[in-house]
């Protein structure tokens, strides 16, 4: 296996830079997320940022097509752009999880959004494991994540103590990465350590089907109660991509743009005849719904990479894992 | 141990029916999270806790039983009840339906983040028990265990002060790094006691009030136009700054406009009791009007 | 559906092409009837019956809408005031550009529905969706058995699609049509009374695996489903369509599922057996 030192990844990436748009996990203000590589940043490399890399290919907010009205005339501008290659360096295999789950969201069931395709297609995508929990709330392991491996990214990186072990995992990981800087690389024999336990563990085993069952199960009344019905677990997953669509209007000018949304908002499904989510007690099961049933039925995944960050930033710690072992024990009328 | 009394006061209320629902904390995930607890049966009470780790502030749920055809018994700490103070001011709930059980508060320590159980003692307070001025429940039907002594407060005015002295573009500077960070999760607008309007103007979908574009004009105007309209009815509870997912600073803000009312109108301090109404809430013909 | 044809527009199914009025028809004190084609005078795309296209008066906001119908070079929508977009589409003249992207959702069974009986039903503005298939299986009357419509309205002021209803569907041989009104007038000689009591008392019979495409408020669609399961029509031959709110159209936004299905994709067309498989939340 190809290897480079941590102690060098620095000279790496800043080769990378030279020549592509480098997106690296910065901490900094309390927060961490991925941004662009600059010398001098602060580097977080010890497990996921707490801003999930979804934005890179679903910002917040996205301009899609920008308008003129001219009395009774008007005319549409796309605003999708070509985006330059870009390297998207050091997600941990919980968020590969969640980007190969964005895929079949936005690729696949008949239509291919344009605008997360041209990000994703210009992007490689390299992945660091991790030998343990690098937070209490991490349980990825529990949702079918191998922790020290990743799929769906272009190169993996494991975690070898010093230095990272660096393997591709296509094509372009190969030419783009591995071959381009060759130089960088020396050989290894060392061994991935063994992973570490993780504090927090869950049995998702036949929840999808368990949960078929429970729609009207007197259990949402009681999890939704001490939900404050705010989009922080929402907006920091990295597998939520449910957005709105709205426009900015200036006169006889604008734009329309997407921006990610929430299903946890009372407004996300108010419509003129009323709302089929009324209450907290509906929006936390379709949320819950979602993850677990919902998308398990429509794309074979669950909906949840156990990256914890839902659990490690919710007002009032709601836990998914809790509630999953709640559908668990529920007794089925 | 205050954990035990909780548990008694709670059997008696609802096994004599006293109470519906009775709202306290119980363990959560970790030893440091406690974590908002309603529970209607007599056999429930064993989970109630009281530690050092029962931050959030369950006043505003009341909101959510004030349709409720029983009485709800709702523990409080000195700022939970302030806050019920300011929800009966605006008749959100009343005073007949509501039960309040008060707790003393040592002031509520930083989780550690770490799955080993540690010393408690050891753990910092959150800055919002820090900032705390009211550690003893202002109002309370029933008090579990004895008062703690008043203590002495770091100046609470002491970060607005030090803004103050800042240029108007290093202000701007400051809170522009500052909301460029929010993701508009409204985690702190829904914490608050104080937003207590039953449907917030930036929900009201059509009127447009605020784009959704998550931007810094977008989020200035969401961040300003709330601190705006809790002045005078902010508790200083501090809920909205420990939710902040991005670990925002709200409490300058809302402590700058506690500051300029108090300059303004005298000094203030929302929730202590029923009968002094928000300096904004009431008009006297001596009022400032310079602003005007 | 391999039918499914999107609308011109190369670079993705969100952005939408730019569009005219070319007539409005004044149906009901609220509900207009816009016809709308390219700026080249072309059909913007062409749908399914049933199927749904999402309309923008640019800065005015955008919707979902059935296309109630469509001709060699337009597309029809049946549009009621109710909001913000709705208003400026009423403000709006012959000539407007508008924008439109779609076509969206499953539309109606057509293999399922050849070579059957079909009962339409439709309550106010309900009947919107249900036109198309009306005109559809005129269109292509060998491939139908009988037809009967049954339609009601508040008054006779709020009939919809007078011209069809008064005038070219009584031309269509085998078609029954049937209409009822909450509240009549001085000049209404027809029933008064609501849709789901009119089916009763009209009593169409669910034999030769008849179908019934039904449309219309919340409350009207509750009570008819008690009619007709009364008349003994199977679930599995009740269609019905439904409304949720809309922003992609193609099954990513996430706000109108139910379940695990997207009324914008996998509806807005359902069977009553379909919908008993769904979670209640609509």
């Amino acid at each position: 296996m190809k290897a480079i030192a941590k102690a060098k990844l620095n000279t790496l990436l800043d080769a990378i830079a030279k020549e592509s748009n480098l997106l690296v996990p910065v901490s900094g203000d309390g927060t961490s997320k991925f941004a662009p590589y600059t010398q001098g940043a602060q580097l977080s490399f010890d497990g996921r940022t707490l801003l999930p890399p979804k934005d890179v290919f679903f910002p917040q907010t996205e301009k899609m097509y920008k308008f003129k009205t001219n009395g009774m005339n008007a005319s549409v501008e796309t605003a999708l752009e070509a985006p330059r290659l870009q390297v998207l360096f050091g997600i941990r295999p919980c968020d590969a999880k969640s980007i190969h789950c964005l895929d079949h969201v936005f690729l696949t069931k008949g239509y291919v959004d344009e605008f997360y395709k041209a990000k994703k297609d210009a992007t490689l995508i390299v992945s660091i494991g991790c030998n343990g929990p690098a937070q209490p709330t991490c349980f990825c392991k529990s949702m079918g994540v191998n922790p020290q491996e990743a799929e769906g990214v272009d190169v993996h990186l494991y975690d070898l103590g010093t230095d990272y072990g660096v393997v591709a995992k296509t094509e372009k990981g190969e030419k783009l990465f591995l071959d381009k800087y060759a130089s960088f690389f020396t050989e290894t024999t060392a061994q991935v350590p063994a992973l570490a336990d993780f504090p927090l563990e869950v049995n998702v085993d036949g929840i999808t089907e368990k949960l078929e069952k429970m729609f009207d199960h007197p259990l949402w009344e009681e999890v939704a109660k001490k939900c404050l019905g705010c989009g922080a677990c929402t907006y920091l997953c990295p597998t939520c991509h449910c957005f709105d669509i709205s426009a900015r209007v200036a006169g006889d000018q604008g734009f329309r743009f997407r921006c990610w949304d929430s299903c946890m908002f009372s407004e996300y499904t108010r419509m003129s005849a009323g709302n089929p989510r009324p209450s907290k007690k509906e929006r936390v099961r379709n949320r819950m719904l979602h993850k677990l049933q919902y998308f398990k039925e429509r794309y074979g995944d669950l909906l949840c990479t156990g990256c914890g960050r839902c659990l490690s930033k919710c007002p009032v710690n709601m836990d998914i894992t809790k509630i999953i072992k709640q559908v668990r024990e529920a007794d089925l009328a | 141990m205050i954990t035990e009394q909780m548990r008694a006061i709670a059997k008696d209320l609802l096994e004599k029916g006293e109470v519906g629902t009775v709202i306290g904390w119980e363990k959560g995930t970790f030893w440091y999270n406690s974590t908002p607890l309603f529970i209607s049966k007599p056999e429930q009470v064993d989970k109630l806790v009281f530690d050092e780790f029962c931050a959030n502030n369950l006043a505003k749920y009341l909101l959510d039983f004030k349709l409720a055809e029983t009485k709800t018994a709702v523990f409080v700490k000195g700022c939970d009840a302030r806050a019920v103070n300011r929800l009966l001011q605006d008749n959100q709930v009343s005073r007949d339906k509501v039960y309040l059980i008060g707790i003393p508060c040592p002031g509520m320590k930083e989780a550690p983040k770490t799955a080993q159980p540690q010393d408690i003692a050891g753990l910092p307070l959150l800055t919002k028990c820090k900032m705390c001025a009211t550690p003893n429940p202002v109002l309370f039907d029933v008090m579990v265990g004895d008062p703690v002594p008043d203590k002495k407060v770091a100046d609470r005015f002491a970060a607005v002060e030090a803004l103050e002295g800042k240029s108007a573009d290093e202000k701007y500077a400051y809170w522009g790094k500052m909301f460029e960070k929010c993701i508009r999760c409204y985690a702190c607008r829904n914490v608050c006691p104080a937003c207590n309007c039953r449907e917030c103007c930036f929900d009201a979908n059509g009127l447009n009030w605020l784009g959704k574009q998550n931007n810094l004009p977008e989020t200035q105007m969401f961040s300003m136009t709330r601190a705006m309209h809790v002045a005078g009815r902010c508790i200083e509870c501090g809920e909205c700054e420990r939710v902040c997912p991005m670990g925002l600073p709200i409490m300058e803000i809302n402590r700058k406009v506690i500051k300029d009312l108090n300059e303004l109108f005298g000094p203030y301090d929302a929730g202590m009791n029923l009968d002094d109404r928000p300096p904004l809430g009431t008009y006297k013909l001596d009022d400032p009007e310079k602003f005007m | 559906m391999s039918e499914i044809a999107l609308a011109q527009n190369p670079v993705s199914p969100l952005v939408p092409v730019v569009c005219k009025i070319t007539k409005i028809v004044t149906e009901t004190p609220d509900v207009k009837t816009f016809h709308v084609s390219t700026l080249d005078g072309k059909k913007p795309f062409t749908p399914m019956p049933g199927q749904l296209g999402m309309v923008s008066i640019l800065n005015a906001g955008e919707g979902m809408f059935s296309i109630t119908t469509q001709g060699e070079n337009h597309l029809e929508f049946s549009i009621k005031r109710c909001g913000v977009l709705t208003d400026a589409l009423h403000e709006a003249e012959v000539g407007q550009n508008i924008t439109v992207r779609g076509p969206y959702g499953n539309g109606f069974p057509l293999d399922f529905c050849k070579g059957k009986d079909i009962l339409f039903i439709g309550g106010g503005i309900g009947l919107a969706p249900v036109r198309s298939l009306i005109t559809y299986s005129i269109a292509h009357r060998q491939d139908f058995g009988k037809l009967q419509v049954i339609y009601g309205s508040r008054s006779p002021a709020d009939l919809v699609f007078k011209e069809d209803l008064f005038e070219n569907w009584t031309k269509v041989p085998d078609l029954e049509l049937n209409l009822t009104v909450d509240r009549g007038d001085e000049s209404w000689k027809g029933n008064v009374g609501f849709v789901p009591a009119f089916i009763e008392q009209l009593a169409p019979s669910p034999k030769g695996d008849k179908v019934c495409v039904l449309c219309g408020p919340p409350i009207m669609i509750k009570f008819c489903l008690q009619s007709l399961a009364k008349l003994g029509f199977k679930n599995e031959n009740i269609i019905t369509t439904l409304e949720m709110r809309m922003k992609c159209g193609v099954g990513k936004c996430g706000r109108c599922n139910i379940g695990s299905c997207f009324v914008c994709l996998d509806g807005p067309v359902f069977t009553l057996a379909q919908l008993q498989n769904l979670p209640p939340e609509y």
